[in-house]
């Protein structure tokens, strides 16, 4: 009952905001908000790449050539990698790609886009599915045909073409035949390569007369078991070793990869906490010099209250109430400023956009934190006042 | 009621010593409108505020209604501060930012009772000074006299043993003066509600039923000049 009058009392001081009880705001809401923004976007990044390899499952490797190579011209050969399976025990299957930046003319609209050239197992290892028509297959291997992401195609579709299965475009040089769209697939920090759902696939047969860039570069595999990296590193190399004079490879593993991105994460959360922390404290001094301002100024209430009975236990109590519900109201605007920031990052990054309650939980934490430690020592001051002279001096 | 025993009250000043109360004994009975006088800077309000527990004296002993005061605990002091003692100030001292009725509610508010039952009571009390229709009226906007019953509500509302009142009529003219003095004098009569009164004007201290003289930090009883 105490608690909701001293509410009221702190809302009332709040809306006839004083400029230095915005400016201490100002640093509170930043701190909130970096923090809450810090955590949100940590929390879509890793649900977004366990997405991912939820969907691949975490026993796929991504091998490429190492650009340290002795020779730097050297790519992977197609047979011997699509052969690979037969002859290092560990390995699934592969699926060896090709990608290519090309120009995309469609009326009066160019675009540069991707294109990736594949082979039928790479549908197997990415489990991409069909929403119309059909996939590749390696029977297509010397057809210009090809299949497109699903936002290409929607693209295609707002901009007048009313059956995209069935329709030629030209990409680069070649003409192509739309024999299917994918499902959307979630992008972003995995294995997958990039641009899928803006882009273009055919097959590799294909893709490497027309393409501009011809050599595979990269390939992914599905392994029988997870194998430490060293050995995976030590088979490949001897066999493509064998294979290509001077061609060196290197692994990288999902469990790299999310490790990777945790390494990241963690230098994201780094700077973001420290901006966050360092707008807290800053904050945080604000509102205690709001709040020792706030008690000079009413002293006199304070000596009325004191003598109309209250405690000096009350009077703490009500600064330090004060004092909270300052910061909270700046946490809250702090907390939707971090959900907005985070939106927007995942809204750009295409990525899905969850609300982590913990972050918002944490949130109000903290800043009741900031608002009991800032508001204590003033608070004190207040309960303190010797309502005596508090009385007498006008 | 009140009773005070050989009350000590010495100030420091940097390094001197001022005695402001040099042996004060008396005792104030239920149902009595007692009126102190005295020169400024005699120690009436020093007095009052340890009457009121708001002071604690350097020496002697204080009783409330036969009960010992001891000072070292603030929260004993502060609740029979609540309970037992109504102020009124000269300059009314009402919260500014609050209105007429929210005024008046606050010492219930720190006995822990319900908002409902809280502003019902006060209601009640505006309605004994006369202030009800300007119950949700701030401060600024009453006249001096209008505050000061406002202020008098507030402090009769939680039914305290005695009333203290510190130059109630001080910032008033003679008319609102004399209507506020009368106001006391009829709750004094009809419902037995003890009052001390500090006053300067001797025509206040001489409609009171009794009359003290505050000099030099010593009480002179001068009762029997005013009995009439
Ligand atoms: N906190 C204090 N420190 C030092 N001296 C004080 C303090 N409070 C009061 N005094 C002194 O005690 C004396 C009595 O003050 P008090 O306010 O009680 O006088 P008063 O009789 O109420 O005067 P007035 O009629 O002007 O209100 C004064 O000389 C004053 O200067
Ligand atoms: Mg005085």
């Amino acid at each position: 009952m105490m608690l909701r009058i001293n509410i009221n009392e702190a809302l009332e001081s709040l809306s006839s905001a004083k400029q230095r009880t915005v400016l201490a705001l100002i640093g509170i809401i930043i701190g909130i908000g970096s923090v809450i923004g810090m955590i949100s976007i940590g929390e879509i990044v890793k649900n977004q790449a366990l997405k991912q390899f939820e969907d691949m499952g975490i026993n796929i490797i991504t091998v490429s050539k190492d650009y340290d190579s002795p020779n730097k011209m050297v790519t992977f050969p197609l047979s011997g990698t699509l052969a690979l399976g037969k002859h290092v025990p560990g390995i699934a299957s592969v699926a060896p790609y090709i990608v290519s930046g090309t120009q995309f003319s469609h009326g009066s609209k160019n675009a540069f886009i991707d294109m990736l050239g594949v082979t039928q197992s790479f549908f197997d290892i990415c489990k991409l599915t069909v929403r119309e028509g059909r996939l590749i297959s390696d029977l297509d291997s010397y057809r210009y045909f090809c299949i497109i992401g699903s936002d290409f195609a929607d693209s295609l579709q707002k901009s007048g073409t009313k059956n995209v299965l069935g329709s030629d475009f030209k990409f680069g040089k070649r003409i192509y035949t739309v024999i299917g769209v994918i499902n959307k697939v979630s992008e972003g920090g995995g294995m997958l390569p990039g641009g899928l759902n803006k882009g273009v696939i055919t097959h590799i047969t294909t893709a490497s007369r027309s393409f501009e860039e011809r050599g595979i570069n990269t390939f992914l595999a599905r392994l029988k078991k997870i194998q430490p990296v060293p050995v995976l590193q030590r088979e490949l190399n001897h066999y493509f070793g064998a294979k290509q004079r001077g061609l060196t490879i290197k692994v990288s593993t999902a469990e790299q990869l999310i490790e990777g991105m945790g390494k990241q994460m963690r230098l994201f959360t780094l700077l973001l906490g420290a901006i966050g922390s360092i707008s807290l404290i800053v904050g945080g001094v604000g509102v205690m010099n709001v709040m020792l301002v706030s008690v000079t100024e009413r002293r006199k209430e304070i000596g009325i209250r004191r003598a109309l009975g209250a405690q000096q236990s009350d009077i703490q109590s009500q600064f330090i109430i004060e004092s909270v519900t300052l910061c909270l109201a700046g946490g809250i605007i702090g907390i939707l400023l971090g959900i907005t920031v985070s939106y927007i990052f995942a809204y750009f990054a295409k990525w899905d956009f969850i609300v982590s309650y913990a972050a918002i939980l944490l949130g109000v934490g903290v800043s009741t934190a900031v608002g009991v430690f800032s508001g204590f020592y003033p608070a004190r001051e207040a309960a303190r006042v010797d309502p005596i002279t508090a009385l007498r001096g006008e | 009621m009140l009773r005070l025993i050989d009350i000590h009250k010495t100030y420091k000043v940097g390094p001197e010593e001022v005695e402001v109360l040099k042996g004060i004994s008396m005792t104030i009975e239920k149902g009595e409108l007692f009126a102190i006088i005295g020169p400024s800077g005699s120690g009436k309000s020093t007095l009052m505020n340890t009457m009121g527990l708001l002071d604690k004296p350097t020496s002697g002993s204080y009783f409330i209604e036969d009960t010992q005061i001891t000072y070292d605990d603030d929260r004993v002091i502060s609740t029979l501060r609540n309970r037992k003692i109504g102020f009124v100030f000269q300059s009314y001292n009402l919260l500014p930012r609050k209105t007429a009725i929210e005024n008046v509610g606050i010492p219930l508010v720190y006995r822990g009772l319900k908002k409902n039952e809280i502003k019902e009571q006060s209601m009640e009390y505006l309605k004994r000074v006369e202030m009800d229709k300007w119950a949700n009226y701030k401060p600024n906007e009453l006249s001096g006299g209008q505050q000061q019953r406002v202020a008098i509500a507030r402090a009769l509302v939680g039914n305290p043993a005695i009333i203290l009142a510190d130059e109630p009529t001080g910032a008033l003219d003679t008319q609102t003066g004399q209507e506020i003095l009368t106001f006391f004098k009829q709750l004094n009569e009809k419902e037995g509600i003890t009052f001390v009164i500090i006053t300067h004007d001797p025509d206040i201290a001489r409609q009171c039923k009794r009359m003290a003289e505050l000099r030099d930090g010593v009480i002179t009883d001068r009762q029997r000049k005013v009995d009439r």
